[in-house]
């Protein structure tokens, strides 16, 4: 897919685990993997609010445009 | 009233599937007939009330054709029930708005419009055969409400389809 989920990366930079993130943005574990491995087809926004507000970053930090070499 | 306490999926459940005994019997019934007017004519048709003296050739042709008509739309309907059988079992797992059921419900609309199409030719052939001194008439012919239901079929099958395709999206929703 060409938007790419960087959470996996901000996790790190903040020390945080995804179970961690879970309990604070009050979205299932099962969900926030699915949005972590890209699996997700789409993202609210009400849940872009929740979690930037838990990590304290810009939704811009969190997804990324990756053009598809092929397109 | 509560989904649990709805009555009508275990009674829709129980009709369909009486229903589709129903359409197996009758078919076997009109078989069974058909059969018996081409091996023992005379017999039959005695005892359906139409002396040998009455037979005219193309009244009996087309009661034959009719009655092998009807044995044709047993499978239709068949399938028909069998399709809503499914659809009901997904209702009650709790997951009905599934791609299959799409599918099954544009198969059925398919299947009404060959039996609209089946019930208009029988109903022309009664009244080709009809005269006024043998009067013949069928439960059948061109039906307002027949081609409604067809119609209603389609619509209901695309509905669902696009139905399916955002619920698919919505399940992928963060």
């Amino acid at each position: 897919m060409a938007v790419i989920v960087k959470l996996d990366d901000l996790l790190h930079d903040r020390r945080m685990t995804l179970t961690e993130l879970a309990e604070r943005v009050d979205i299932t574990l099962a969900n926030l993997s699915i949005l972590k491995t890209g699996k997700a087809r789409a993202i609210r926004f009400s849940t872009l609010e929740a979690i930037c507000g838990a990590l304290d970053c810009q939704p811009g930090e969190l997804l990324e445009f990756a053009p598809d070499p092929a397109d | 009233m509560p989904r649990n306490q709805s009555a009508a999926l275990p009674i829709a459940y129980i009709a369909l599937r009486l229903l589709i005994v129903i359409n197996w019997l009758g078919g076997a019934a009109i078989f069974a007939l058909l059969m018996a007017t081409i091996i023992a004519p005379e017999w039959t048709f005695t005892a359906l009330g139409i002396p040998p003296a009455d037979w005219i050739r193309s009244v009996i042709a087309g009661l034959q054709l009719v009655a092998a008509l009807g044995i044709v739309a047993v499978p239709l309907n068949y399938m028909i029930l069998k399709r809503m059988l499914a659809m009901v079992v997904t209702v009650r797992k709790g997951d009905p708005f599934v791609a299959a059921n799409a599918y099954r419900l544009q198969a059925i609309a398919w299947l009404l419009l060959a039996l609209q199409i089946l019930s208009m030719i029988i109903g022309a052939i009664g009244k080709a055969i009809s005269t006024v001194a043998h009067p013949v008439h069928f439960d059948a012919g061109f039906s307002v409400n027949g081609w409604l239901a067809v119609l209603m079929a389609f619509i209901l099958a695309r509905v669902f389809a696009e139905g399916t395709l955002m619920r698919e999206d919505l399940e992928g929703t963060i």
